[in-house]
């Protein structure tokens, strides 16, 4: 008996270097040429793209959603009346020109001739019952309605022109207006038949119409014929494919069943960039990362503890070696997509001598030990926490990193101040304008912010809300990056690059710096 | 007979009314749904506090669970947070999906544990039995999320067999079905093994054999139908689990299931789906065991239901 089982672990242990030399060989090849020959698999597809993203993102309800995917695919479905380039310049979309007739009132001349996927003509009556759902007792119970609340109302004007009254002057109204809520509806189709269909069968103006939709599997646009863009769209047919995975999703590129991949990981990259046939494409978000400060807690309330932990991590360095490069240093709470970035301004620099001095004057005993919490399931992070604790116990501090649950994390640890001395913070900022992450980050006892107040900031916070001059929110805002820069309430770590994986028969695809994904001047060889 | 079952079924009705206990007020141990709902755009505090009040969460505890339970009685389990969908459509979407892979993987399961454990018992001592033990040995140790990517790396990338995701014909049901059917074929193999040598060491197997009927068709006919019976039990048990318990296959394949679902929900605390998916699966899990209970006595006519299975 001994001896069988002495002869069962070393055939486990042969078997076991069998099926890793298996799984190396294919690894490798797999690096190499993807298919043998060098063909591209997905040639002979035809006038179409297929897309995979990671997640549905379950109803195409304008006013139900909060979802980056959702404005992947509804970007090509919906317009608003303000449409945003994939260059993030603000143009004319459903309304040809608009202009404030005072500090409460905008008009928008709207485009004529142009008809829902259902037929249904767009015009003033729809603008306003969009506004009116968005902000009346169906919108309300959605997450979209409090974005819009500075709208009071829409009074329609004639057939293509509608006033809106606003409650507030709201400075980023117009780029809140180029999606989300705000995207216009055909009032008959959703009167008709209710809200519950719409969900499953969205219908809008854009250069695709959805014609299939099977949840959690996949979306199907086709070719929008009655587009109002001249020659628009080139494609006949876009279909998205739900594929969670990552690493599936990478072998149905390389197996040419999809052509474009959302949501490339870092440790990828190299596996797309040495294929035949793929392209590699990256481009900044609006997302930032930061290790945030929690003020109420010691030593943390010194802000010489917190600039000082800010100079004793080297930033550069976790960009280039754990994010691969894929990654922007920062020198506020915010990238250098956002109105409000302040340019003059360079992130700490790395400097553990000026670190040590300053933990010294603040009376920090050598081996304190701080909390940091972080969500378990990103991989990334971890690393880059790990990477922080080396760099603090070069100064002195010990960092002990606890792990939980994301979603705990966010809806529960944060708000309450439960979340230790440091924590993870991410930030998207849709409508890349500064207010949106300050306010929320700053203000006295927002949700995510149980614990920073700083007078100063309070003011500078009401005062950008107070005007819709930008010349003067801009200088206000560099005042305020530069206050909060000294007072250090975090340590800010990277601006987020998204990496696109794109097969080369598909031209003229720009990756969109918000998820956006623009399709009506895709083509295919 | 019809007694028993009407028994079982009540049974079912208190087993149902713990867990909506025990699921309701977990899920709100931890977490808040609007807070999560926020991930983009800008979530004031007033506008948390309405969407709270606008989604009955603000209600206290004992009046939501009465909306609960008032709600399970009529079989409607609420509508979703996140797609406002309601619960019950959400369920039955995926449940084709989800049986299809949960009999797939029996089904392979099933097509190689039962040759690998009764020759392994037949052959018992032998290198037929040895290798038989080490195969159920890594199929219990491998992991499924590293045994489907390789599955993918070598039918998917490199053959260009088999699809890798989604849920459209049969041929996306193979790679899946394998997967979990490896894992599963691992215990079962073993189970298999050991009932068969058991019922092979009773003296009706050496009488039937001293009869003069071929080795085979006493080992298929007398040993095989009687070890059938823990074989079975464990199927049923498992099935039940499976339509729940898949999602790490669920993710690498992409398949729409149920498991995934509740998975999803958790992670957006999304109460209406995961209360009305543990209460769905619970159900499904107490019939599955009647159904087994029920199927004892068609494999064995000396049990008889309600007597000998208690």
């Amino acid at each position: 008996m001994k001896l069988r089982g002495w002869k069962t672990l070393i055939l486990l242990m042969v078997l076991t270097l069998f099926l890793a030399a298996c799984s190396g060989g294919s690894s490798e090849t797999g690096k190499g040429s993807d298919s043998p020959t060098g063909k591209n698999p997905a040639s002979d597809r035809g006038n179409e793209v297929v897309i995979g993203l990671s997640s549905d993102p379950q109803s195409w309800d304008p006013i139900d959603t909060f979802l980056l995917d959702w404005s992947t695919v509804a970007t090509s479905v919906f317009e608003g009346l303000v449409e945003r380039s994939l260059d993030l310049e603000l143009q004319p979309g459903l309304a040809e020109s608009w202009e404030y007739l005072d500090d409460s009132t905008l008009e928008f001349k709207l485009r004529q001739g142009v008809v829902f996927h259902n037929g249904e003509p767009f015009n003033a009556d729809a603008v306003k019952f969009t506004f009116d759902r968005l902000l009346g007792e169906e919108g309300q119970k959605g997450p979209q309605y409090s974005n819009y609340k500075s709208i009071k109302e829409v009074e329609v004007v004639d057939e293509f022109t509608v006033k809106m009254h606003l409650q507030s002057p709201d400075p980023v109204l117009l780029t809140k207006l180029a999606g989300y809520g705000a995207v216009i509806v055909p009032p008959k189709y959703v009167q008709e038949k209710g809200d519950d269909h719409f969900n499953n069968n969205p219908v809008g103006t854009g250069p695709f119409k959805m014609t299939e939709y099977k949840r959690d599997q996949q979306f199907v646009l086709e070719k929008n014929a009655d587009y109002w863009k001249e020659g628009l769209p080139k494609l006949d047919k876009v279909t998205f494919k739900v594929i969670p995975e990552s690493s599936t999703r990478l072998a149905e590129l390389q197996t040419g069943k999809i052509d474009i991949m959302k949501r490339v990981e870092v440790a990828q990259a190299a596996t797309v960039k040495q294929s035949d046939f793929l392209e590699l494409k990256d481009v900044g978000t609006p997302t930032v990362f930061s290790l945030r400060f929690d003020t109420a807690q010691e030593p943390m309330d010194d802000v010489r503890v917190r600039q000082a932990i800010n100079y004793a991590i080297d930033k550069d360095a976790i960009i280039k070696e754990i994010l691969g490069g894929f990654g922007k240093p920062i020198s506020t709470f915010q990238s250098d997509l956002s109105f409000g970035n302040n340019p003059d301004l360079k992130p700490y620099p790395y400097d553990p001598e000026k670190a040590k001095a300053l933990l010294a004057e603040a009376g920090v005993a050598e081996g304190t030990t701080l909390e940091v919490f972080i969500p378990g399931n990103d991989g990334n992070f971890k690393e880059i926490t790990q990477a922080v604790s080396f760099y603090l116990e070069e100064v002195g501090i010990k960092l002990n990193i606890n792990s939980v649950d994301g979603t705990t994390l966010i809806s529960d640890l944060i708000p309450k101040g439960d979340a230790g001395h440091m924590y993870r913070n991410g930030w998207g900022g849709w409508t890349l304008d500064y207010d949106n992450t300050a306010y929320l980050m700053y203000h006295e006892g927002e949700q995510w912010n149980p614990t920073f107040k700083d007078e100063k900031v309070e003011e500078l916070l009401a005062a950008q809300r107070a005007t819709v001059d930008q010349e003067e929110r801009e200088a206000i805002f560099m005042e305020l990056t530069t206050l909060l820069y000294e007072l250090a309430p975090e340590v800010n770590l990277y601006q987020a690059v998204d990496l696109y994986a794109v097969n080369k028969r598909v031209e003229n695809f720009q990756p969109p710096h918000e998820d956006r994904m623009r399709l009506e001047e895709v083509t295919v060889k | 007979m019809l007694a028993y079952v009407i028994r079982r079924l009540l049974h079912t009705i208190l087993v149902v009314f713990v867990i909506s206990l025990i699921i309701f007020f977990s899920v709100r141990l931890t977490g808040d749904p609007v807070s999560v709902m926020f991930s983009a755009g800008e979530p004031s505090k007033e506008a948390i506090a309405e969407l709270r009040s606008n989604l009955g969460l603000d209600k206290p505890l004992a009046i939501q669970y009465g909306i609960f339970l008032k709600g399970l009685l009529t079989l409607d389990f609420g509508e979703s947070f996140r797609s406002g969908m309601p619960v019950g459509t959400l369920i039955f979407e995926r449940l084709w999906a989800t049986i299809a892979l949960a009999l797939g993987g029996i089904f392979v399961a099933i097509l190689i544990a039962f040759p690998v454990g009764i020759l392994s018992a037949v052959k018992r001592g032998t290198g037929v039995d040895f290798f038989g033990r080490i195969f159920s040995l890594i199929g219990i140790s491998f992991p499924n999320f590293w045994l489907g990517i390789m599955l993918i790396l070598v039918f998917s990338v490199q053959l260009q067999w088999l699809p890798s995701s989604g849920f459209e014909s049969i041929k996306h049901l193979i790679l899946p079905s394998i997967t979990l059917g490896m894992i599963l074929s691992g215990i079962l193999a073993r189970l298999v093994r050991s009932s068969m040598l058991e019922v092979l060491n009773q003296q009706y197997i050496s009488t039937a054999k001293s009869k003069g009927i071929s080795e085979w068709s006493v080992i298929i006919k007398h040993g095989f139908r009687n070890a059938l019976l823990p074989t079975v039990t464990f199927l049923g048990m498992q099935f039940g689990s499976l339509l729940g318990g898949t999602v790490i296959v669920e993710q690498v394949f992409s398949w729409p299931g149920i498991g995934r679902l509740i998975i999803d929900a958790i992670n957006q605390r999304d109460y209406p789906v995961i209360q009305g998916g543990v209460i769905f699966l619970a159900i499904i899990m107490v019939v599955v065991n009647l159904l087994v209970d029920l199927s004892y006595s068609l494999i064995d006519p000396r049990i008889k239901a309600g007597r000998g299975s208690q």
